[in-house]
């Protein structure tokens, strides 16, 4: 019987053990449960930590950055601000969202140009045509001056064409900054004329001084005139703007070794570094013109100047100051863009300062070759070797005949200059013979005195000239034939003299030199007849009735006449 | 290329007198003879008058030839010529009238008298 408790107390202890175990075992697992349980939850926090930082960071980059790097498209000194959690910078995470502001980036920059082309297109068609209205417009406005000389309407029509330049010239650098051609072919032509038409579209153009230092002849090519022009007209409205208005604006034209500086100096305000630095990028034009980045209203000045420069390979420089005090531009035209304009052919315009070189031709012509200038600056020899054109070999072959026909007597040029030569030398009361002139041209020392001194040696280049050109007389200029008998120049003084001595008789004459010789004429006539008076009396009636029959006027011109001849002879 | 004279004039003629149209004196026209007075031009002489000074070294002119010399219109030229005058380094002569015409009928009635008296 007793097995049966203890088959009893075994089982029981069997299943205490194992109850144990058991619990144990449950102790355990749940305890487990609770670490995965914690486990679980502190991932959890930690996930929700990172989405909200990742939420939290891309709502900054919405909110903040985006906005912030679209602007700095626009204006460069915007910031873009990192992101809000600065550890995630090195991150894959903070790589990805650069990664997005740099695709907005670029893309904004496309867009842009893409804008900026197209308003640029817009512009561009619409200052076109306003410009070719405005040309049309000085068309007439020229002919008009033409036609009329009333002083009340040629003023009017004077001041309505400094007007249409002044509008011209707007819509012109609109134009060339949105990259458009110039919009006007010119020939060749004197630079000092490409110069003086840039100083003429301005308003303030009375302020400005030029002072040409350049052989008479040194020209623009074609294709570079008009933007020589226009850049001229932007860096003197510059220095026009930026300067007191009772102070000039000198202008400098001058043969460096490489082609030709135009300098403009003002006596201005000057400019900081920055904006000397920001003008220095903009005249180089190296980068791209966005109209937006021009402001508003847009300063397209240096812009245009830009865009020029780089086309025809030109080169402004505006980062030093002038010794003025304000700002010192100097645009340099390199030789290939430099021609010569024979000034005899085609003279520059009226108003263009004459060339300063000619003192210096007559200084080593009379001077036996003084040292003027520098090397390259010497007259005969253009500053750089540019095509020299027919002038100077013209000149050479002219140089003995000149001197020859008063002793061999050639048929053409001697009827030809006799037919303008004093015919009564003697009878001439005008201090014209040999030692007038010889003293006059000693005496005179600034561009005239030297033009008639220079031009003793080319009258007959200029009495040659019709024959030449074909049939018509053709009235050459004295003065500009300085240059083209630089050649002549070079050659040693002897040569010169007899030259100088032979000029005056082929000198031509004077209308009040004639009408005097003929006063003489008539006077001697008519002392000779009044005296052989009484013999035939009939023929002095006749003779001095005839003049007063023809007209009375004639006898008031003769006196009108004498009376000028007096004002000369003072 | 160099001998063509065409195309658009790069500088306007109101740049030669500093936009000025009215003379300094009035009674210079078209037709005025200019000469040069032979006195020594001063160094400053604007360009234009200069170059209208150079023009008549060579001679009298016209102003209308002047003008066409100059390639300026003649109401600049007036200008320049009026300034020069009142330097004292060009005269003016008043235009020459154009001769009268005679009346053709008195020329008529005198051929007829004179042909009357030949046939008588």
């Amino acid at each position: 019987m007793i097995e049966v408790p203890d088959l009893a107390v075994g089982a029981l202890a069997l299943g205490t053990l194992s109850a144990f175990a058991l619990g144990g075992g449950l102790l355990r697992s749940r305890r487990q449960l609770a670490a995965q349980r914690a486990k679980t939850a502190a991932l959890r926090a930690q996930l929700d930590g990172t989405s909200r930082t990742f939420t939290s960071e891309v709502e900054h980059l919405a909110a903040r950055r985006l906005p912030a790097a679209a602007r700095q498209a626009a204006h460069s000194h915007v910031t873009v601000p990192g992101p809000l959690n600065p550890q995630l910078a090195g991150s894959p995470l903070g790589f990805a969202l650069e990664q997005v502001l740099n695709g907005l980036h670029a893309e904004l920059a496309a867009q842009r140009t893409r804008i900026d082309a197209a308003a640029q297109a817009g512009m561009r068609g619409a200052t076109r045509e306003i410009q070719a209205a405005l040309y049309r417009l000085q068309d007439a406005l020229r002919g008009l001056q033409q036609r009329y000389d009333d002083p009340e309407l040629a003023q009017t029509l004077f001041e309505l064409d400094h007007e249409n330049e002044q509008s011209l010239r707007r819509a012109q650098i609109a134009a060339v900054v949105c990259g458009a051609w110039v919009g006007l072919a010119r020939e060749e032509s004197h630079l000092v004329d490409a110069v003086t038409g840039g100083q003429a579209r301005l308003a303030g153009y009375r302020r400005v001084r030029v002072a040409n230092h350049l052989d008479s002849g040194t020209a623009l090519v074609s294709h570079a005139v008009e933007p020589v022009a226009i850049i001229v007209a932007e860096l003197l409205d510059n220095a026009l703007r930026h300067s007191a208005p009772d102070t000039d604006v000198v202008v400098n034209l001058e043969a460096v070794h490489h082609g030709v500086c135009v300098t403009v100096d003002d006596a201005g305000l000057g400019m900081t570094q920055d904006e000397r630095a920001r003008a220095q990028r903009m005249v180089a034009g190296s980068d791209p013109i966005l109209l937006t980045e021009l402001g508003d209203p847009p300063r397209m000045g240096l812009a245009a100047i830009g865009q020029l420069t780089r086309q025809f390979d030109l080169s402004v420089d505006v980062s030093s100051p002038s010794p003025y005090g304000g700002v010192r531009a100097v645009l340099r035209v390199d030789s290939h863009l430099l021609t010569r304009i024979d000034p005899e052919e085609l003279p520059p315009a009226a108003s263009a300062p004459r060339s300063t070189r000619k003192a210096a031709v007559r200084g080593s012509g009379s001077g036996s070759g003084t040292p003027k200038g520098s090397g390259a600056g010497l007259p005969g020899t253009p500053p750089a070797p540019r095509p020299v054109t027919a002038a100077p070999p013209v000149a050479p072959p002219h140089e003995p005949e000149s001197v020859a026909p008063p002793h061999e007597p050639e048929p053409a040029p001697a009827a030809e200059s006799d037919g303008s030569r004093p015919a009564a030398e003697p009878g001439n009361p005008e201090p014209l013979p040999t030692a007038a002139t010889a003293t006059a041209s000693q005496e005179h020392d600034h561009g005239y005195g030297s033009e008639q001194d220079a031009g003793d040696d080319t009258p007959v280049p200029g009495h040659h000239g019709p024959r030449e050109g074909g049939g018509l007389p053709q009235r050459r200029r004295r003065g500009r034939a300085t240059n083209s008998s630089g050649p002549a120049a070079a050659e040693p003084a002897a040569p010169r003299r007899p030259a100088a001595e032979a000029a005056p008789q082929r000198r031509p004459r004077r209308p009040e030199e004639s009408a005097a010789a003929l006063g003489a004429l008539q006077s001697g006539t008519a002392a000779a007849r009044s005296a052989a008076g009484p013999n035939t009396t009939a023929v002095p009636a006749v003779s001095d009735g005839a003049p007063a029959a023809t007209t009375a006027d004639g006898a008031s011109e003769d006196t009108d006449s004498n009376d000028h001849e007096g004002g000369t002879a003072r | 290329m160099t001998g063509r004279r065409g195309g658009r004039p790069l500088v306007p003629a109101y740049l030669s007198t500093g936009g000025v149209a009215r003379p300094s004196r009035a009674h210079l026209e078209r037709l005025s003879v200019l000469t040069g007075s032979g006195e020594q031009a001063p160094a400053d002489l604007p360009a234009a008058q200069a170059a209208l000074l150079e023009e008549l070294e060579y001679g009298s002119l016209t102003v209308q030839e002047a003008a066409a010399l100059l390639r300026l219109p003649v109401s600049a030229v007036l200008v320049l010529a009026a300034d020069l005058l009142d330097r004292d380094l060009v005269l003016a002569r008043a235009p020459i009238p154009p001769a009268r015409r005679f009346d053709p009928d008195l020329l008529k009635r005198v051929a007829d008298g004179l042909r009357d008296l030949k046939h008588r």
